[in-house]
């Protein structure tokens, strides 16, 4: 620890603070062998623990990659009973990567809060806080309609209880006594962590705003918002939205208050890229996760998961193929020059300052190559836009 | 049992008896090896559901049954009993025995079949079966034997003609005609093993979560065999919500609120 300089100096040392745009990497530590698709849950049947392993090195090898290359954040998240995902608890990677990852800021978006227990959810985070020196980014969402099947919650109070749980998240952050919390879907009559965050208050909160209510709730509470597995069309009315509300409770949001995540591949040129993409059999229609159980997503719909517009919730998880995902902004791919015009596209679309970037899985020679390009040839200059 | 009336119905020269509580969408239940028995579990299911519990003919006081000469054929006569209660569409519960007795009734007419409830079903047996004598039974088939309340002792003769019957019928432990045809199945099926099960291991479970093409798996806690008699309120519920709801079932709607 150095003494006497400011966090905003350690920052500039550590290359964190710049202008321009932010990127960070998301993986959510996919299986990387054959498993099958289009169910949830989806049977283990097929599960190789060498696989498991190899799968899971890979990513924590592709995040120190991106730490190395200048990535500002390196980002995992929750997801259950799927081989899309091995990180059900998002925190034990990013355990791993704070030895791993010595300059990005380690987000998760997230833990799932609204299915698991807030309190822990906040110690967990505090540890990993400690643990970077305050590198911690903390998302908070609700996951998807099929994860409250995972530890049997009700889809129905989905948003109660996350508006509930995140506000005692932050009270048991924030608050050096012990306290009591008797709320309407969590009573703790005692609370009081160890360890505390380091970043004061504490970190930096993101959460989801796709529909109109959170948006609106991350307004109301000046929380910055991030924006996945959607469209640009979808997100550009939730971002205007969000703003429209930040406005009304008195506050601007910044280029760093939002995030829109999507699928990258780079290569040499245009054609090589969607090449690349198609001849690894990437270009069909595959079924969205939160949907591939229909009878799951029904029910909670049904209950009232996905808020007062509930067809356009659904419809942005739809399938579609690789040109309407490059049409709609689910996928950018081409040269570093064409990609960095389509980035540029999105900051003027959505205000977005943060880019976070799955890269499209095609195997670990073209990932390579395309995070390589990425690292060289587009990130220094998002740094001008 | 409160509540449950008692009747008989003709069918393929059969008289069979069965019993009758409640309303609503239709659950019929076939016994397992030891015979017809309504317990507390029926009686909740009945709570939601317009429950008909079936005695299989050649079961309890009937005459012995010499004339089916399978299970497939004892299958068909049980269909042919539903449609002479004026049944069309029907859920089915079988537990044991009867698990397999209504894995034949369904294959043989999938399309009147909404939901299949498969409770300990017989239709997939280890090779080396356990055969109990029958004063055991009782012990080896529930969980907490104690807690069961008491039942009047059996008769010897029932129980010679009830398992001369079942040892006729019951089939390979595999029967590989039938499980050729669970790919027709394509209602939901829900199957239920208590994870006490000493008569059947609770991995043959596993086998119709793989071959049935949409099939549930459901351990019940701290139950044998008898699972609906060891646990009828866990047993009631899980059932209640699986025929309301189907393959939603799996999405909890009880409400978590602690205060409001």
């Amino acid at each position: 620890m150095s003494l006497g300089r400011s966090a905003a100096q350690k920052a500039l040392v550590r290359g964190q603070i710049h202008g321009g745009m932010k990127a960070a990497l998301f993986s959510s530590v996919p299986y990387m062998g054959p498993a099958p698709r289009g169910v949830w849950p989806v049977p283990s049947e097929s599960y190789s623990s060498e696989v498991g392993e190899r799968s899971m090195e890979l990513s924590l090898d592709q995040f120190q990659l991106a730490d190395e290359m200048g990535f500002d954040w390196v980002t995992v998240a929750e997801h259950h009973y799927a081989p899309m995902s091995l990180t059900p608890n998002p925190m034990i990677m990013a355990g791993a990567l704070t030895q791993r990852v010595k300059r990005a800021k380690i987000a998760l978006l997230g833990p799932d809060i609204p299915i698991l227990n807030p309190v822990r959810v906040a110690e967990e985070f505090a540890m990993l806080d400690t643990m970077t020196g305050g590198r911690v980014i903390a998302g908070m969402l609700r996951g998807t309609s099929n994860e409250y099947v995972t530890y049997g919650l009700n889809p129905a109070e989905s948003r109660e209880r996350f508006e509930e749980a995140l506000e005692l998240i932050v009270k048991a952050w924030t608050e050096p006594q012990p306290f009591g919390w008797i709320g309407r879907y969590y009573e703790f009559r005692a609370v009081s962590i160890w360890p505390r965050p380091v970043q004061r208050p504490h970190p930096p909160i993101y959460v989801s705003a796709s529909s109109p209510e959170s948006g609106e709730f991350a307004a109301r509470n000046h929380i910055s918002v991030g924006f996945a597995f959607t469209t640009v069309p979808f997100a550009r009315e939730a971002v205007r939205h969000y703003r429209q509300q930040a406005t009304a409770a008195g506050w601007e949001p910044g280029p760093d208050n939002v995030l829109y995540r999507l699928t990258i591949h780079v290569a040499e040129s245009d054609e090589q890229a969607i090449d690349d993409i198609v001849s690894a059999g990437g270009g069909e229609r595959r079924t969205a996760y939160s949907t591939s159980n229909r009878a799951v997503d029904d029910s909670a719909a049904d209950a009232g998961y996905y808020g007062r517009d509930t067809a356009t919730q659904r419809a942005r998880h739809a399938p579609h193929d690789l040109k309407e995902r490059m049409e709609l902004g689910q996928l950018i791919t081409g040269s570093p020059e064409s990609v960095l015009s389509q980035i540029r596209a999105l900051r003027d679309e959505l205000g977005a300052g943060i880019l976070e970037v799955i890269f499209q899985p095609l195997g670990r020679d073209k990932v390579l190559r395309s995070m390589d390009l990425f690292g060289r040839k587009v990130l220094p200059k998002m740094r001008d836009i | 049992m409160a509540g449950f009336s008692e009747n008989h119905v003709e069918a393929d020269g059969f008289r069979i008896r069965y019993r009758e509580a409640g309303s609503g969408s239709t659950l019929v239940t076939l016994h397992g090896a030891g015979g017809l028995r309504v317990s507390r579990s029926h009686e909740l299911l009945a709570e939601q559901h317009r429950v008909i519990v079936f005695e299989a003919p050649g079961f309890g006081a009937s005459p012995a049954n010499e004339r089916s000469t399978s299970l497939m054929d004892l299958a068909a006569t049980m269909g042919q009993a539903t449609a002479n209660l004026g049944l069309d569409r029907f859920s089915l519960m079988g537990n044991s025995f009867g698990g397999k007795l209504a894995l034949w009734l369904a294959v043989q007419q999938p399309e009147r079949i909404e939901s299949l409830v498969l409770a300990a079903p017989a239709a997939i047996r280890p090779e080396q079966s356990i055969r109990v004598p029958a004063a055991e039974r009782q012990g080896l088939m529930h969980a907490h034997p104690e807690r069961q309340p008491a039942l009047p002792p059996l008769d010897p003769a029932i129980v010679a003609k009830q398992e001369t019957l079942v040892g006729r019928l019951m089939g390979p432990p595999r029967d590989e005609t039938l499980e050729a045809l669970f790919p027709n199945l394509t209602m939901p099926v829900l199957v239920l093993f208590g994870t006490l099960d000493r008569v059947i291991p609770l991995d043959m479970g596993r086998i119709y979560r793989e071959k049935l093409p949409n099939c549930h798996f459901m351990l019940l806690y701290d139950a044998a065999h008898a699972l609906d008699a060891d646990r009828p309120e866990a047993f009631a519920s899980v059932v209640n919500d699986f025929l309301a709801r189907r393959e939603g079932f799996i999405v909890n709607t009880d409400s978590g609120l602690i205060h409001p």
